[in-house]
């Protein structure tokens, strides 16, 4: 049997490993008195950059991230790029004790420029190993936002696929291979606009029509309820699924499409408590009998920023070490 | 007019010599001793303030906490604090993390108490985090499930509880900003949590609901084993009450945010006044409690002096009219 591929989703924390010194935070404080400069702070994100790539790789990662380590969230890293929306106040981050600026909507929307490729091209020329590209998927920063554009919220989501569409082509022509479409909103729908399946189909072609690369439709924090297996009519090449904060997805398994790949979320991104090698193994081998290995990825259930930076990498090498003992 | 009772809703800001005193402490420069001979020369102060603009129900300011879930975690012998986590920006916080069995050893917040309230006539509210906020804002490394961590935190706020009233408090606050965290899941978890929490104990409770998503848990809160629920009606412009006009508001009395506790500029006394005729028009003197949205430990000790003054001018004006 075929050693599952060891991935993440996206986030990796900044912090530094204990007993060293934490250059990226006093660097940006620096900036804020006027004592450093954007290229100081740039300095400090490469070398975290190159330090979060090597430490995933090390641990048995095998397609990593750069950690979104530059972003201060998601949807303002995007939302920044776009023209038509602003940035506003703090909110709370899903059922997260995390904040992210909201966007506000006015639109019309289009892409300034590449967003996220740069930093994409960085990450790839400093890792041993293969990149993920992430973009935030149109749906979660249609939801996320405040909206004053005047659209239905389905035509909304359209534009914004459309504008994160020419992203995904330029990340791809800059090398990227998969690029992973964060919704998280699909799986925590509660008091955010009703997802509505047949618009989300044709906002989906938009995003990745033209994409040269391994598309990843990206959900986390929770089941797909009540979607069910309709996302996998969506199309992706591949659909990372929470099987720890979404135990109704599991019954979601064996209904994968043959020849789609199952990105399975097993190790708890948001404790940290630290699952041993024998109990994810467990979880791989119960995966393994509804979605054969050669179609399964495996990762954390969610970006790994929630908890420090060593449970983060105790984290990974526990996923990577019952990976291969499944595998073998 | 009776009623229009005014409290605040626990932490100010510590003055400058405190919040130096503190990280000289953090790095060993100064004694256990002497931050804590400064944390209540800091009490006093806002005890003598609160005293002299005429509050009715008065806090301690939190000067001896930082964070209000690390403060108990560092007190409790089953909870420590994890590494680094960042909250926005360039903000970090060190999450707490649960590791063993959690139970109540010994008092946290009554020596504190015990000290504000000799300061003055008028009463000392005490002043808990709830159970479903401390476990919600920790990391868990010991229990199956979050229920469990919530039942067992329930009655280690209880047993603090207990001890604040048997030392003489008769208001008890017991925050919980994080209870609108998963409404779908967990509310009825966090109802069964405060009311182990109150059950029994000889004091008059209260709580605080933060910012978020209100109209989630709203008129379901007003189930809350508590006679007072305050929230953050300043922030929203008073939007909830178009909650409480399409389902009134009973049971436990309100807790009126009439002061933004993130923004820096000082209300007028005329926008105060404003907000609290709007209670009026829905609920009579008697059960509104008129205080800030929220802890206001962010702003400066001038911002909050202010703000207060305001607050207490506002209800004032209000009561001399009638």
């Amino acid at each position: 049997m075929p050693n599952p591929t060891v991935t993440v989703i996206g986030s990796y924390p900044r912090t530094p490993r204990a007993g060293e010194p934490f250059t990226l935070r006093t660097t940006l404080q620096a900036m804020d008195r006027g004592e450093a400069t954007w290229e100081d702070v740039a300095r400090a994100q490469d070398q975290v950059v190159r330090d979060v790539v090597a430490e995933q790789a090390a641990a048995g990662v095998e397609l990593v991230t750069d950690g979104q380590i530059r972003w201060d969230d998601a949807q303002t890293r995007f939302a920044a790029g776009l023209e038509g929306v602003t940035i506003g106040s703090l909110e709370r981050y899903f059922d997260n004790n995390t904040y992210f600026r909201q966007p506000e909507i006015k639109g019309p929307i289009s892409r300034r420029g590449p967003i996220v490729v740069d930093e994409f091209r960085f990450a790839r020329a400093a890792s041993p190993v293969p990149v993920k590209a992430v973009v935030i998927g149109p749906y979660t920063l249609a939801a996320l936002s405040k909206r004053d554009d005047g659209l239905e919220f389905a035509a909304l989501v359209r534009e914004l696929a459309v504008a994160l569409s020419e992203e995904a082509r330029d990340l791809a022509a800059a090398g990227a291979t998969v690029i992973a479409f964060d919704e998280p909103a699909l799986a925590r729908p509660l008091g955010l606009p009703e997802p509505d399946p047949a618009a989300l189909e044709d906002a989906f072609a938009a995003l990745v029509d033209g994409v040269e690369a391994t598309t990843v439709l990206q959900t986390y924090f929770g089941d797909v309820h009540p979607l069910g297996e309709t996302v996998f009519e969506w199309p992706f090449d591949a659909f990372g699924l929470d099987l720890v904060a979404g135990p109704g997805n599991a019954g979601l398994l064996e209904r994968l499409p043959a020849g789609k790949v199952l990105q399975a979320g097993v190790v708890d991104g948001r404790n940290t408590k630290l699952e041993p090698v024998e109990e994810v193994a467990s979880r791989l081998r119960w995966v393994a009998e509804r979605v054969p290995l050669d179609r399964v990825w495996v990762a954390p259930s969610c970006g790994l920023e929630f908890m420090g930076r060593e449970p983060a990498q105790r984290k990974l090498e526990s996923l990577a070490r019952a990976a291969r003992e499944v595998g073998e | 007019m009776e009623g229009l009772r005014t409290t605040t809703v626990g932490s100010f800001p510590k003055p400058d010599y405190l919040a130096t005193a503190r990280t000289a402490h953090a790095r060993g420069e100064l004694s256990r001793e002497a931050l804590q001979e400064l944390e209540r020369k800091a009490t006093a102060e806002w005890i003598a303030f609160q005293d002299e603009i005429g509050i009715d129900l008065l806090v301690d300011g939190e000067q001896a906490r930082g964070d209000m879930v690390a403060f108990f975690a560092e007190a409790l012998p089953s909870m420590e604090l994890g590494g680094l986590v960042r909250s926005y920006g360039n903000r970090y916080y060190r999450k707490p993390i649960i590791t063993g069995e959690l139970r109540w050893t010994a008092p946290m917040t009554v020596e504190m108490w015990r000290f504000a309230q000799g300061l003055t006539e008028r009463p000392v509210k005490g002043m808990l985090t709830g159970p479903y906020t401390m476990v919600e804002w920790s990391f868990d490394e010991h229990y199956p499930s979050r229920r469990d961590a919530v039942l067992d935190m329930a009655h280690v706020v209880r047993d603090e509880a207990i001890a604040l009233a048997m030392a003489g408090a008769r208001y008890i606050q017991v925050d919980e900003p994080a209870i609108h965290t998963r409404p779908d899941e967990d509310f009825d978890l966090a109802v069964e949590a405060l009311e182990v929490v109150v059950h029994g104990v000889d004091a008059e409770f209260h709580t605080h609901v933060c910012y978020g998503d209100v109209e989630l848990i709203y008129p379901a809160m007003l189930r809350l084993p508590v006679s007072q629920i305050s929230l953050a009606f300043k922030n929203t412009d008073f939007a909830y009450f178009d909650l409480m006009r399409k389902d009134p508001w009973e049971g436990a009395d309100v807790g009126l945010g009439v002061l933004d506790s993130h923004d820096h500029r000082t209300e007028t006394v005329e926008e105060v006044v404003e907000g609290i005729r709007g209670a009026l028009e829905l609920l009579p003197a008697e059960r509104i409690w008129v205080g800030p949205d929220c802890g206001l430990k962010t702003r400066t000790v001038e911002e909050t002096r202010d703000k207060l003054r305001v607050m207490t001018e506002a209800v004032r004006r209000l009561k001399g009219e009638s």
